[in-house]
């Protein structure tokens, strides 16, 4: 630990976390970056584009919700579609609430916001040896303040940037190619595995049904195959 | 209702559902306990989401089903999975994705 800050503890943890992000922020950058650009790429104007960054501030969301609001699909889906995606903030926010649930609603509420998948990680990984609430409360949020600005500057580049770049690149597919990332390493469990594969049959077949309601059903079927599976894999001896 | 206004609309919705999940149990503090079969339910929705969103839209051109040697996204994601797979590295799996895109374009 770095002597600058060393009286004040809760200022040391800021620092902590915002160092111990440091590492991750070349390839938070970058996905960024083509979150931006895949934006810009996709045919939302502009300020659309930039409008859905700012306010959504989550890259697979936002690329999952972008076809569909292109298409003009019905709101209801479009958003039901992003609010799936974003579920796994609920086990987030259900982990640091154990651990921040002392402080005061306003407190809680600020650090909330900026529940990220990166910073998550990082924050569970160091709460061990961390102090006080109040300790890992600046811990985490020096982890979030440096991916909430990078973040966003990072989109704003790739959306402001995309303008020049001729759309027969195809770089509107390196959204794409980021949701395949972002869904392979979850493959790696049969449960889940198991829900994508009858959630993506299910939307191939049933992808020309009105208001794109197929995508809604293919999801929820998903996700009771892969918890029917999970629940008889926990019953087994 | 405007297509644009729609469009909008649509944006600040899903802004919501990230600032809903975010702040849920956070927010409420003790009295929301996550009953294991929600919790469950809740770990598998981003896989079950991003297949139903990836897949389709990596096997259709348009409306209609593309297998055809034309479809260059579909080796494409692929190599990009696969490179994830062994990696771990999201960086080398878009560069890797998009190469061999980019090459399949340009030699067909």
């Amino acid at each position: 630990m770095s002597g600058a800050a060393a009286a004040d503890p809760r200022a040391r943890a800021f620092a902590a976390g915002a160092r111990d992000i440091l590492p991750t922020m070349p390839a938070n950058a970058a996905w960024a970056l083509v979150t931006g650009i895949a934006m810009a790429q996709s045919g939302l104007p502009l300020g659309q584009g930039v409008g859905l960054s700012l306010i959504a501030y989550a890259g697979s969301a936002q690329l999952a919700a972008l076809p569909l609001l292109v298409a003009g699909a019905p709101v209801w889906i479009t958003v039901l579609t992003a609010l799936m995606v974003n579920l796994r903030f609920v086990i987030y926010s259900a982990a640091l609430s154990r651990t921040f649930k002392v402080l005061p609603l306003g407190q809680r509420l600020g650090l909330g916001y900026f529940i990220g998948d990166i910073s998550f990680v990082l924050y569970l990984r160091a709460e061990e040896r961390l102090g006080s609430p109040a300790e890992r409360a600046r811990y985490f949020m020096g982890l979030s303040l440096v991916l909430f600005f990078v973040w966003h500057l990072a989109s704003l580049v790739g959306l402001f940037a995309a303008a020049s770049i001729p759309r027969e690149w195809g770089l509107d597919f390196a959204g794409l190619l980021a949701l395949v990332a972002l869904l392979a390493p979850m493959l790696a469990s049969r449960p889940a595995l198991a829900g994508s594969a009858v959630a993506a049959v299910l939307a191939t077949l049933a992808r020309h049904w009105p208001f794109r309601l197929g995508l809604v059903v293919a999801i929820l079927a998903g996700i009771a195959v892969a918890v029917a599976l999970d629940g008889r894999r926990r019953s087994e001896p | 209702m405007s297509e644009a206004f729609a469009t909008w609309v649509a944006i600040v919705g899903i802004g919501l559902t990230g600032v809903v999940t975010r702040l849920s149990c956070v927010a409420l503090g003790e009295r929301l306990q996550l009953p294991p079969l929600a919790e469950r339910a809740l770990r598998y929705a981003p896989a079950a989401a991003l297949g139903a969103i990836v897949v389709p839209a990596l096997l259709t051109s348009g409306e209609a089903l593309d297998l055809s040697l034309g479809n260059h996204r579909l080796p494409a994601a692929l190599v990009a999975g696969l490179v994830m797979w062994r990696t771990r590295g999201m960086l080398w799996a878009i560069s890797a994705g998009i190469a061999v895109f980019t090459a399949l374009r340009l030699a067909f």
